[in-house]
């Protein structure tokens, strides 16, 4: 099954979408209405590396217009945030250790007074050697003091997964490859930058409006820095402008909290664009050597992984990047009889790396596919050929040993994308665009992963209006997840989709667990199949009490409940004859994960993608063009086409982004693009004619239907392109972005040896 | 008193009554001309480096505005805006490859606001073409007024010069090859344009970019002693005279040579 535009229009010809196209709808950070709002500011680090001296806000404290400044000494709670490990000061005061570090923050009246009183804040700094190059990095002074947590290095955590006698699999290779890959340090480039209000209430505590992944666990943190009780700190997630694992570490919220509570006023932060590139997280950059071989009939027998890992200053999800990097640098596709797979994460100075869509498999991803090209290279095969050998059936174990549910067996995935039109055509041109198609596949499992608490609930009632309220802790930040959850309450319940109402992200309501990891849709759909039918046998049987008809016979429908066909009751009047209360249920269910290991496992519920590319390369000046990509997905059955399609095209442009332009470089740990006139994303003209397959052999009594796509569509893209330039020229890259530059000397460097 | 906004001095925009008293302001305050902006904006905010006064440029001076046909070839006003340039029914006329050069110049947005004479002088993308097509331009100065040759106004311009207009050589049956090389596909600063023209009997190549504008008069008097010889010496020729003019990167250097011989291949195979 092709998505294509008539699914699209299908399913939105009823929906008003113009406002969010036009940017019309209203973002967390446009209530600027609210009364008495004061603007604040961070005042950041001038210095990649350097301690602290002196912080003198008194000048700060008499600038027209200015409320509060606050700095460390203003903390109530511990001076620390970050989801796996505290370690990221809300206000630096003994030392800052990247140019995005916040040192003070002003509340005034206007935007330019919160500035302008910035201006007049004194820092002392002493600057300390700049901790740049991560190879480096464990050699040289350290950036966290505490021994306990980092071992006195700025080795942050190391980890290796291994399976089978690795040195006896390497003797028996007949075909050995080796070879080092790079990956880039890529921003999010949401369309609304990091902000949000802190609004303070009569009792003492805050109300946040923000863009944020997870209200539960943010009100949590802000609760603890702002020294307040946790039922004191609310968090409202309204619609956030894209966040793709930018907004899931916390960003202006504790800054904002602290000048609200101080003035008594709500405190709006809204990162200009400049302070967004320099203060946000990034994809962490990668380098990696592996050594992959097989033997003469291309059984893969033998792959070692040597990662390191920049997280710079902080660790935010560092740790849980590292753990999928390696999980998806283990190629979970492929059979491989032994592997060791080790990887290193590093505190440097540059920026502050954490969750990316892909959140570190795509970068393991690029390489272990890179690494299957050149095996079939060398033994002179197809690479589809060679992935065909290797590819796991669906009864197979995964590559971690664990129990794994793919939705459609992997082969078929791979003979689909073969049979694409785009791989037929091999031209390689002999005018100035030399054209290439390349093929790469990609696993990629939905949750958290292994050993982290993973769970979310949901509820559902009658609101008083006569609408099925439906409430999840998810937060919508561009991906229509209210679509999705409309769609399964209408498939659940056989209402129409003007009867649901969805809440989302409210840190009262129930916890959901952070929007993150692709794992929204499964528990989405996991928590209605639990609470829907209970739920509707409440009301049946209220119903039934009401209108004297058999409760077996009532039927959910459009607008209300039927009997033989006819209306029998309104929702909006049975919602008028109860305690509302009496008529809700809710939910909460464990992420799965693969149930028969001893330390359960992640990745059980398994994706699958394979991205066909063709690309045409400038002949002159080694210029690549996207033209077409054609994916073929199997993450399970497809609820809402245009959210499916839309997370996998955009995905898939991002993961382009990150193969052709994307790099926040930095010199000294400071960034050298600082606006995205010079950092570049892909622009419509950018982007490639794409076509979208949907392979879904899951039955239909499988638990678990639906799977997340948020990421599935950045796994395979980048290798895919670098197979396509080398198959229009010649040349492999293996460090991403491809540098043009690099490519014109390689294929020069062809000409001349022909 | 402070912007506050951008953390800059206020700037004084001034509004002068004629272009002589524009030339005049500008000596006397050594203030920058502002044409749309859209160049010295992000420059200054990037830099946080703003002049204290700005002298505005009126486009209903006479000259300033406008695409004209005169004996001796287009006449430009400096500040017609490259969309208006683009749309222009005479650029298609002149010069077809300009509109597609144009259309990769920024985004609609800088195109509406961004002028002819504010390119030139910021050495964008419209410097190339303008080098190799010998443009002269027309230029207010302290001293007087005046047409001169771009490529010498290039070399010895003087501050406070002021930019009425471009003229171009009558080449309606010229040849051209035009080529930008960007990051991306749009929106892209130029990492490098090259232009290569051919009158019917002379070849001139021009290059703008990271590595600055500037006609490429050394190769052109090689291919005008020996013609297009072989590609080999005329890659040689090309990667040191880009190396003279201040292009460090070899890898850019290789990419302007191969779009040239690209480009002199084209026009001269028509001719
Ligand atoms: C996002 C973005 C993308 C861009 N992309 C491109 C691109 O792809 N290619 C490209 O070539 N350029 C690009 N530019 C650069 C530039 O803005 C435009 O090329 C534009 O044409 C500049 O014209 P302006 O009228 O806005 O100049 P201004 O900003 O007003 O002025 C530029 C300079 O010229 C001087 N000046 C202006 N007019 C005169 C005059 N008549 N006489 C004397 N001096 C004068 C000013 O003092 C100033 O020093 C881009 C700019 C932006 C912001």
């Amino acid at each position: 099954m092709t998505l294509d535009g008539d699914w699209v229009r299908n399913a939105t010809s009823r929906m008003d979408l113009t406002p969010r196209i036009e940017g019309r709808l209203a973002y967390t950070t446009d209530q600027r209405h609210l009364p008495g709002l004061l603007h604040g500011a961070i005042l950041r680090s001038a210095h990649a590396h350097a301690r602290i001296t002196g912080v003198d806000i008194s000048r700060a404290r008499e600038m027209p217009g200015v409320h509060a400044v606050v700095s460390a000494a203003d903390v109530p709670g511990p001076n620390r945030f970050g989801i796996v490990i505290r370690d990221q000061p809300v206000f630096c005061d003994e030392r800052v250790r990247y140019e995005g570090d916040s040192i003070a923050a002003v509340a005034a009246d206007t935007p330019e007074q919160a500035l302008a009183a910035l201006d007049v804040i004194e820092v002392g700094y002493q600057p300390l050697p700049v901790v740049s190059d991560a190879a480096l990095a464990e050699q040289q002074v350290a950036l966290h003091n505490s021994h306990e947590e980092h071992g006195g290095s700025n080795l942050l955590a190391r980890e290796t997964l291994e399976r089978g006698d690795l040195e006896d699999a390497f003797s028996r290779c007949t075909v050995i490859v080796e070879h080092h890959y790079q990956t880039p340090r890529q921003m999010h480039a949401f369309m609304e930058t990091e902000g949000g209000v802190a609004i303070p209430d009569d009792n003492g505590g805050v109300l946040f409006r923000v863009g944020c992944q997870s209200g539960h666990r943010d009100a949590e943190q802000l609760a603890d820095i702002l020294g307040l009780a946790h039922d004191q700190v609310t968090v409202e997630s309204t619609a956030t402008g894209g966040a793709f694992g930018g907004k899931d570490e916390l960003t202006v919220q504790p800054a904002a909290g602290l000048l609200a509570l101080k003035t008594g006023r709500p405190v709006m932060i809204h990162l200009d664009r400049f302070e967004s590139c320099r203060t946000g997280i990034k994809r962490h950059p990668v380098t990696v050597k592996m050594t992959t071989g097989c033997d003469a009939a291309g059984r893969l027998l033998a792959h070692k992984v040597e990662a390191v890992l920049d997280t710079g200053a902080y660790a935010s999800l560092g740790p849980a990047v590292l753990e999928n990097y390696l999980d998806h640098a283990t190629a979970p596709l492929y059979r491989i009889e032994a592997y060791r797979v080790s990887g290193r994460l590093v505190y440097t100075n540059n920026g502050v790396c954490g969750a990316f869509r892909g959140f570190g498999g795509n970068q393991a991803t690029f390489a272990v596919e890179s690494q299957l090209d050149a095996l079939a290279g060398k033994l002179g095969m197809e690479p589809s050929a060679f992935r065909q050998i290797n590819l796991r059936s669906p009864g197979d174990a995964g590559s971690r040993d664990q129990t794994v549910r793919w939705t459609a067996p992997p082969a078929e995935v791979l003979a689909a994308a073969v049979a694409s039109p785009l791989w037929r055509c091999h031209d390689a041109g002999t005018g100035r665009w030399l054209t290439g198609t390349g093929m790469a596949m990609g696993a990629q499992g939905n949750g958290l992963g292994d050993g982290l608490p993973d769970s979310g609930g949901g509820r559902i009632s009658l609101s008083p209006a006569g609408h099925i309220c439906v409430e999840f802790g998810f937060s919508d930040y561009g991906q229509n997840i209210v679509e999705s959850i409309i769609q399964s309450v209408c498939n659940g319940v056989g209402c129409r989709e003007t009867d649901v109402e969805v809440a989302l992200g409210n840190s009262r309501g129930p916890d959901s667990g952070p929007t993150s990891a692709s794992r929204s849709s499964v528990l989405v759909h996991g928590v209605l199949a639990r609470i829907l039918p209970g739920w509707m046998n409440l009301v049946r049987g209220h119903a039934a009490g009401l209108s004297g008809h058999p409760e077996d016979r009532l039927v959910f429908g459009p607008g209300g409940l039927y009997f033989n066909d006819h209306q029998v009751l309104s929702y909006r009047e049975l919602a008028a004859s109860v305690n509302l209360d009496e008529l809700s249920a809710s939910a909460s269910q464990d992420f799965p994960v693969a149930p028969d290991a001893e330390q359960p496992v992640g990745r059980y519920l398994q994706l699958q993608i394979a991205t066909v590319a063709r690309v045409a390369v400038d002949r002159l000046t080694g210029r690549v063009r996207v033209t077409d990509l054609h994916h073929v997905t199997a993450a399970g059955r497809v609820i809402y086409p245009p959210g499916y399609l839309g997370q996998i095209e955009g995905a898939a442009v991002m993961g382009q982004g990150m193969a052709l332009t994307e790099d926040m470089t930095t010199r000294d740990g400071c960034y050298l693009a600082d606006n995205l006139d010079q950092y570049l994303i892909p622009t419509f003209h950018d982007a490639p004619v794409q076509r979208v397959d949907v392979l879904d052999s899951t039955p239909e009594d499988d638990p678990f239907p639906i799977r997340g796509v948020g990421e599935l569509g950045i796994e395979a893209v980048a290798p895919a392109i670098t197979a396509a330039i080398e198959m229009a020229t010649g040349v492999r890259i293996r460090r991403l972005p491809v540098d043009p530059g690099d490519l014109l000397v390689g294929m020069a460097a062809q000409e001349q040896a022909l | 008193m402070n912007n506050l906004v951008t953390e800059r001095l206020a700037v004084r925009v001034m509004r002068p009554e004629s272009p002589r008293q524009a030339v005049s302001f500008a000596k006397r305050f050594r203030a920058p001309y502002i044409a749309g902006g859209t160049w010295l904006q992000p420059a200054c905010e990037r830099d946080r480096q703003w002049p204290v006064q700005l002298v505005a440029l009126n486009p209903d001076w006479p000259g300033f505005l406008g695409v004209q046909e005169t004996d001796g070839g287009l006449i430009i006003g400096a500040l017609t805006t490259l969309d208006e340039l683009a749309r222009h029914p005479l650029t298609s006329v002149y010069l077809p490859p300009l509109v597609g050069l144009l259309n990769r110049v920024a985004g609609p947005g800088v195109r509406n606001l961004g002028t002819v004479g504010g390119n030139l002088l910021a050495g964008g993308d419209l410097s190339a073409l303008a080098l190799a097509l010998d443009a002269e331009v027309d230029v207010l100065a302290g001293k007087g007024t005046g047409g001169r040759p771009l490529v010498q106004w290039c070399l010895d311009r003087a501050a406070g010069d002021l930019l009425r207009s471009v003229t171009l050589p009558d080449c309606r049956d010229w040849r051209f090859f035009v080529e930008k090389l960007g990051y991306r596909e749009r929106f892209s600063p130029t990492r490098a344009t090259v232009a290569c023209v051919h009158n019917g009997q002379q070849l001139r190549l021009a290059v703008c970019g990271e590595g600055g504008a500037g006609r490429l008069v050394v190769t052109e008097a090689m291919l005008r002693d020996q013609g297009v010889r072989e590609l080999g010496d005329l890659a040689t020729v090309i990667d040191s005279e880009l190396e003279a003019l201040g292009w460090q990167c070899t890898q850019l250097r290789l990419a302007v040579c191969r779009m040239l011989e690209f480009g002199l291949a084209e026009v001269s195979l028509e001719a």
